[in-house]
């Protein structure tokens, strides 16, 4: 079962359903109901073509709603959980949720530091003694989301360079996992050490949070880790390519679960909470650049998306403190046109169905205004990801005989 | 799709059972419907067999040796040669067990909808993820979007217990539980306002019944379906032993339902907190039976729902239900 948990009854509400009450066509009033829900939940309805009044009136709803949150028995302090997508659409549509956590960045700061840990003001304990340092972070590529948008033939020669992490992409370690009660203790400390090893060695992670939530630095956020290989992200105006660069790797020591099942314990919940609260502090990351492997992680050889499935489906971006990115469109599959297949579906949620599904129509759309199959689009797109990732290539190799000089 | 000069052509609603497959369009301010039955059954290919068929304008298709006819003749046809029919679907999704699925149901599929070149908006029915299992919908789904997509229609879907609200919810806003009782499964969704809050299915339903009646008494499901649908209704006793039968697989698949209503509730955190009871509509053509609605009712109050519900009842027309609220939903949408 999937759900999306509705916002509690209010004023907003009450008049959307008074006044739908009002009309006598059902098809006018499933019409009405759909394209004022924006008023209701508070989010924004993906329905075509909204009148000016219609527009107003989700203004006014929103503005209500806003007014309606400063009251402290209006339950959706900790975040509006509404229904996002009123359209009858697949099952992505049915079992929607939104979770929606205002973007503000909280007051975070470095307490007390030791050789071996950090401790911070939000009770963040970070244990620094098992660093290990990679290679820097001098600079890497971007896009300007607006150039692929817009298909422009060069824009993979045009890359802008950064050198500050732009966000988080969130891990599961897959490694062996002992039950999680006391005489199972020395078998859990036994596996976590087994695992630090392990993430160390490899430089995997920037962060590891382990089975009693506990946060070690593995590689310094000054480094690139591998985290990510072939991944693609997108927030407003830019356009992110292999993410190891650009993205701070964050894991869970854990399995992932199907279905509904946590992944991760409370513990660990908690202690990535606080973990990217002070990274968000530190770095400015938007909710919107905190993501999933899975929702990243592309495979160039078949042009698919979700080489990894990690935190594919149900991972707790609310308890986290932040929005569902689930339901947010890859930009691997409307920006360089990857797909998906049967297996990636099955390890995600309906939730990050909804995303595959909204990616979908955007390629559809943008193919339509094109006046061009979605085929030929998609494989437009494909060009475009090629272009770019023979771009980073030249750049990386560039980049090597420099340091070799 | 049988076209009709006042037609409303901007949408057509498809249910795809896994039983039937019901189209719906709109007449002026009626509902119009056609269904075919989504089974098909071979039969040893003539000459005068194919041109009996011709003649007779029974649907069919010839491959190799055999003759195909599918849709709605081919449950005579069974009938006649004391065969089972063939499914093109199991449990709400295409038959992983037959190999001639997906090409059958397109032919089918075929019988009911026209191609059209406008890209006429479309929606279609698909069953919700099945409880406590993993959404398995996607090759379903997919499959059935592009057969229609290349009919030239615009296609979206729809969870079919949530075109069972859409059918027949508006007199609450298109707030409640729509139940569809089909052949594969019985969907259930529940909605606030036409938002579906969440849904699923669960696998006991119409075949589940055929089935089950059909080892005890030895007769075949094809048969204990025929009955069922023609003769079978809860109140009363039965001399007649596949009757008695019927009534404890009905008993046990209400039984079922319920239970799994009260799990899916006790286990979601996304409950809509309504202040007053919702309704319940259910449909489909395993709740035909007379009695049908108070053995689910009774069950029901028998039952701790965490979620208060009243108004129970069988949709006004249970068969048609759910591609009714499928063409709502794509009226809505265009």
């Amino acid at each position: 079962m999937h759900g999306v948990r509705l916002i509690p009854r209010n004023l907003v509400g009450s008049f959307v359903e008074r006044r739908a009450g009002q009309i006598q066509d059902p098809i006018a009033r499933l019409r009405y109901l759909q394209s004022n829900l924006g008023s209701i939940t508070g989010r924004p309805v993906l329905h075509p073509a909204k009148s000016w009044g219609v527009k107003r009136f989700g203004m006014l709803g929103a503005a209500l709603l806003l007014g309606f949150s400063l009251i402290p028995r209006y339950q959706a302090s900790s975040g509006i959980k509404a229904p996002v997508v009123p359209q009858p659409v697949g099952h992505a549509a049915v079992t929607a949720p939104a979770e929606v956590v205002p973007d503000t960045i909280a007051n975070v700061w470095l307490v007390d530091q030791t050789p071996d840990f950090e401790t911070y003001s939000n009770g963040l304990r970070i244990d620094d003694r098992y660093v290990k340092p990679n290679e820097k972070r001098i600079s890497y590529a971007v896009y300007q989301r607006g150039a692929i948008e817009a298909g422009q033939s060069d824009f993979a020669r045009q890359p802008e360079f950064r050198s500050e992490p732009a966000g988080i992409v969130y891990h599961t370690t897959e490694s062996d996992q002992a039950r999680f009660t006391p005489d199972q203790n020395s078998r859990l400390k036994r596996i976590g050490k087994a695992v630090i090893e392990v993430v160390q060695q490899n430089r995997s992670y920037h962060f590891l949070i382990d089975r009693f939530g506990q946060v070690f630095r593995i590689v310094p956020e000054t480094d690139v880790a591998n985290h990510a290989g072939y991944s693609v992200w997108a927030d407003g105006k830019i356009v992110y390519v292999n993410l190891n660069s650009s993205f701070l790797g964050i894991a869970f020591e854990t399995q992932t679960q199907l279905g509904d099942i946590p992944s991760a314990n409370p513990a660990q919940v908690h202690a990535a909470r606080i973990l990217t609260e002070m990274l968000r502090a530190k770095y400015h990351f938007p909710q919107s650049n905190c993501v999933t492997h899975a929702q990243v992680s592309v495979n160039p050889g078949n042009m698919l998306v979700g080489y990894h499935t990690d935190w594919a489906g149900n991972f707790p971006f609310h308890d986290i403190g932040l929005s569902d990115n689930y339901t947010v469109p890859p930009p691997s599959i409307y920006a360089f046109g990857f797909g998906y297949d049967p297996t990636f579906v099955h390890a995600t949620g309906v939730r990050l169905w909804q995303g595959l599904a909204l990616a979908e129509d955007q390629i559809t759309t943008q193919a339509a205004s094109r006046g061009i199959p979605v085929s030929r689009y998609r494989a437009i797109l494909q060009k475009q990801y090629k272009e770019v990732l023979a771009a980073l290539k030249a750049a990386a190799t560039a980049s090597d005989n420099r340091h070799e000089t | 799709m049988r076209h009709n000069d006042k037609v409303n052509n901007s949408a057509v609603g498809l249910d795809v059972g896994t039983s039937r497959i019901c189209l719906a369009q709109r007449v002026g301010e009626e509902f119009q419907y056609e269904t075919q039955l989504n089974a098909f059954v071979a039969i040893p290919f003539s000459k005068m067999t194919e041109s009996v068929l011709k003649k007779e304008k029974v649907p069919h298709t010839v491959t190799g040796p055999d003759i195909v006819v599918h849709g709605n003749e081919s449950d005579r046809f069974a009938d006649v040669l004391n065969v089972e029919t063939r499914r093109t679907m199991d449990k709400g999704v295409l038959n992983p067990a037959e190999p001639e699925s997906l090409a059958m149901l397109r032919k089918i599929v075929e019988s009911l909808v026209d191609p059209v070149k406008d890209r006429q908006k479309l929606c279609f029915t698909v069953p919700a993820a099945p409880l406590g299992a993993e959404d398995n919908l996607t090759y379903h789904e997919a499959t059935l979007r592009r057969t229609l997509s290349d009919l030239g229609y615009e296609v979206k879907s729809i969870n079919e217990g949530l075109a069972v609200i859409y059918s027949e919810l508006e007199s609450s806003n298109y707030t409640g539980i729509g139940i569809s009782c089909g052949g594969g499964l019985c969907n259930v969704c529940v909605a606030y306002l036409s938002v579906p809050v969440f849904s699923f299915s669960i696998p006991k339903a119409g075949d589940y019944i055929d089935t089950s009646a059909a080892a005890v008494t030895g007769e075949r499901a094809n048969r204990v379906r025929i009955v069922k649908e023609d003769s079978f209704h809860f109140n009363g006793f039965f001399a007649d032993k596949l009757q008695q039968v019927l009534g404890v697989y009905y008993d046990e698949m209400i039984q079922s339902l319920v239970q799994g209503m009260k799990q899916a509730f006790a286990s979601s955190r996304n409950l809509p907190k309504s202040n007053r009871p919702l309704p319940i509509v259910l449909s489909g053509g395993t709740a035909l039976p007379q009695g049908f609605r108070d053995r689910f009712e009774k069950a029901l109050a028998e039952t701790d729902l965490p979620i208060a519900a009243d108004d129970i009842r069988v949709a006004a027309d249970p068969l048609h239900a759910s591609a009714k609220g499928a063409l709502v939903a794509a009226l809505a949408d265009a």
